[in-house]
């Protein structure tokens, strides 16, 4: 088993407050009459990766998109319930969302980088700050480029366009895109989903040396992916927390009879 | 029915191909009829500008059934009730600029085409067929080419002087005693009578001057042996196509081309050139997609990003789309009501209330024209570019949304960017559509002739409250004026020629620019 990190296993079912990047509390999410999210509760850990594994359409998409309130742009949604991100409530009416999104990172299954240059892209964030101070951009496009293992491959070609890199470097930029924010939290949507087998492994490998820096919550598809790279795995199944455990517990010994059923790929 | 009918004729294979040449043959009417137009306007266009040779004519005269002999050219032959006739224009000592005239073929003696003669273009437009014979100055010589050359030299360099008078003494003169008017100085004050011995004198030099030129003249025989004397001065052009190659006649046809495009129509805008009539359709065109560009845009991104999905939005939607098939002369009536006697009127009253009754925004002009064009054109561009921004990716919203960005600064960095070239769509299409538009223009500020460029060197330099001359009202005005004037008719395909010109450059500046943006933001 990969693991470039070890550390103590946490139990997280009782982090402390310390311990806690992410709280969410009694969170319902309905989007119109389709209830998507039940009731749920649970603490994420600060600097480890958590990944998010259910059938398609158990609503772990939407679970981590509310991380960041992406889930604001559908027209229908209504939530309630409480995430508590920095000790404070982020499901708020008051909640500044926009400040909360350069906070928590987000990348999508398919990579989206803008049709700007590589440089513009990694900088896209940085400038909606207000910032223009050229020397301070370029150590953030580099620092941001080298955190996302991508500088040797594209520092020749950084004023060309960004689609002219392959898939999973497209991915990586928008990576280095996120993680030039310097955000605490880096929500990973199926991000190796759309990309071939060596890539998706370059990528992991990315996360995992990321986790120093930020908390990294991803959801997948893959169980070997869930299994390789997270440190804690939550099961859901039809918009309910089935089961939630370090992923060694989880993937040997699983506590619930549908958790079971799914890891061992009876369904789904 | 007719299914099995064509079935029992026609194998599956057979039917495939029927299908294929069916629709090809639909095309092909398509475009023939495309390339027929176009293929009349370029030759009636392009034969305006070449040189039509000179015939020596001699036919039996209608009212006086006698023989006459005259230089002419030949436009075209056709039957009239059976009847072969030929349509010519002709110099005779009677009407030296030219008669037209339907002449039966029975009635042409000779038809000969005339090497010695000349085309003769004067300054005004009128141009005189014959043979020049000499040149009178302070002697007689006999007409060369080398002779005329000097003599033309001469010739300007006299009005050049003359100009010279007028521009460096005359307007000063002038200056002075308007200035002696408003500070009321008495009509027999000696400043004045000082400066007005000053402007008699210029003016008999000038008079002295214009003398000296008009005593250079061309002898110019006709064709029945009489000869007509035109000042020097007054002739613009002597071509004679009898003498020129194939090349002399290509390199006279640019000479024309450029005339055409540089010069102000002259004789009522049946000769001359079509300089201001360009520049007033480029201008306008310019200010049209400057005002619809903005609005057209911003109204689509309300209707696409911003616009709930509901029943009122659709309403507004079908509007915009049902603007574009009104007929155009509604707006130019909408036009002169709402922008020119409303907004106009309003504006006159409120800040330029002293110059009433006169008019000074409250009239058709420029700027109300290019006002209506964009509102003609609003629902073109608005729909091109809702089209553009449906094509827009909503991950690349979503990435935007994720780093922070809010929803206008998303719209601005990267949604609009990247519907550019939709955008781009539109304002072509909007372009030509205005650059192409006729009934609306003559109700707000397109005229048959306007005396000023909208454009000059006196502050503030664009004059968009003045009327201007238009492209498609040129020609317009000319078809409907000149049935049966050949010559002006070949003007106007020479227009008409240049319109399509216009449209094509303009648009093909637009798709090359929207090539660009589509490149930059190619998505994956």
């Amino acid at each position: 088993m990969l693991k470039l990190f070890e550390h103590e296993t946490l139990d997280v079912q009782n982090l402390s407050e310390e311990e806690t990047a992410i709280r969410v509390e009694k969170l319902n999410l309905q989007f119109g009459q389709k209830h998507v999210l039940h009731n749920i509760s649970m603490r994420i850990p600060k600097n480890r990766i958590t990944s998010l594994i259910g059938q398609s359409g158990c609503g772990k998409s939407t679970l981590i998109s509310c991380f960041n309130r992406m889930n604001d742009l559908a027209p229908d949604c209504r939530y309630d319930g409480s995430i508590f991100i920095g000790g404070r409530d982020i499901n708020r009416r008051k909640e500044n969302v926009s400040q909360l999104r350069t906070q928590v990172g987000m990348v999508f299954q398919r990579p989206n980088p803008f049709p700007m240059s590589i440089y513009d892209n990694v900088c896209y964030g940085l400038r909606l700050q207000g910032i223009r101070v050229r020397r301070y951009l370029d150590d953030a496009v580099e620092q941001s480029l080298k955190d996302a293992a991508l500088w040797e491959e594209v520092k020749d070609r950084l004023f060309e366009s960004a689609h002219i890199l392959s898939g999973g470097q497209q991915q990586r930029l928008v990576i280095a895109r996120a993680l030039a924010l310097k955000p605490d939290i880096l929500l990973l949507d199926e991000p190796t989903s759309a990309l071939d087998p060596l890539t998706t492994l370059f990528i992991e490998e990315l996360m995992a040396s990321l986790k120093k820096r930020c908390t990294i919550v991803i959801v997948t598809h893959n169980m070997q992916q869930a299994a390789r790279v997270s440190d804690y795995t939550a099961f859901l199944h039809q918009g309910k927390l089935i089961e939630y455990a370090d992923s060694d517990t989880l993937f040997t010994m699983p506590e619930h009879k549908q958790t079971e059923d799914y890891i061992t790929g009876r369904y789904g | 029915m007719i299914k099995t009918r064509i079935e029992a004729i026609m194998n599956p294979a057979q039917r495939q191909s029927f299908v294929i040449s069916f629709t090809a043959f639909l095309s092909t009417l398509l475009l023939l009829a495309l390339v027929s137009v176009l293929a009349l306007i370029i030759y009636r266009g392009v034969a305006y500008f070449w040189p039509a040779p000179v015939y020596s004519l001699t036919f039996v005269d209608d009212q006086t059934e006698q023989a006459k002999a005259v230089y002419a050219r030949v436009f075209s032959e056709f039957h009239d009730q059976g009847d072969a006739v030929r349509l010519v224009v002709y110099s005779s000592s009677d009407a030296p600029h030219g008669t037209q005239a339907l002449i039966d073929e029975d009635r042409i003696l000779t038809l000969v085409e005339s090497v010695n003669s000349a085309d003769i273009t004067l300054n005004d437009g009128l141009s005189v067929l014959g043979v020049p014979v000499q040149i009178r100055a302070s002697d007689n010589v006999r007409y060369s080419e080398q002779a005329y050359a000097s003599v033309a030299e001469k010739v300007s360099s006299i009005e050049q002087q003359i100009e010279d008078i007028r521009t460096r003494w005359l307007s000063a003169i002038h200056q002075k005693l308007s200035e002696l008017d408003v500070r009321g100085v008495a009509m027999d004050a000696p400043a004045r009578e000082k400066l007005n011995d000053a402007f008699r004198q210029w003016q008999n030099k000038i008079i002295k001057l214009e003398d000296q030129r008009d005593n250079y003249t061309l002898k110019i025989a006709m064709a029945d042996g009489t000869t007509l004397s035109v000042p020097v001065a007054s002739i613009e052009e002597i071509v004679f196509p009898g003498q020129l190659g194939v090349w002399g006649k290509v390199g006279v046809t640019f000479g024309h081309i450029g005339q055409f495009l540089i010069q102000s129509p002259k004789q009522a805008n049946t000769a001359g050139g079509v300089f201001p009539a360009l520049f007033g359709t480029v201008m306008m065109v310019f200010i049209m997609t400057i005002i619809v560009t903005p609005f057209g845009v911003l109204a689509a991104v309300y209707l696409n990003e911003y616009a709930p999905d509901n029943l009122l939005t659709a309403i507004i939607r079908i509007s915009v789309s049902n603007m574009a098939g009104v007929p155009s002369i509604v707006y130019g009536v909408f036009g002169l009501g709402f922008f020119v006697y409303v907004v106009g009127g309003n504006i006159d009253a409120l800040f330029f209330a002293d110059t009433l009754p006169a008019p000074t925004l409250g009239t058709p002009g420029l700027f109300w024209a290019a006002m209506t064009m964009a509102i003609l054109t609003l629902p073109v561009v608005i729909v091109a570019t809702e089209e553009g921004l449906r094509r827009v990716p909503n991950g690349l919203r979503a990435g935007s949304y994720a780093l922070g960005a809010t929803k206008a600064e998303t719209i601005l960095h990267t949604v609009l960017p990247m519907a550019s070239p939709g955008i781009m769509t539109g304002v072509i299409l909007a372009i030509a559509r205005a650059a192409g538009e006729v009934a609306p223009l003559m109700l707000v500020g397109a005229v048959k002739f306007a005396p000023n460029l909208p454009l000059d060197t006196e502050f503030p330099y664009m004059h968009l409250d003045r009327q201007f001359m238009h492209l498609g009202v040129l020609i317009y005005d000319g078809a409907f004026h000149s049935q049966t004037d050949a010559e002006g008719a070949s003007m106007m395909f020479a227009t008409c020629l240049l319109l399509l010109l216009v449209v094509l450059v303009l648009n093909i500046l637009a798709v090359l620019l929207r090539a660009r943006l589509r490149k930059r933001y190619l998505t994956n």
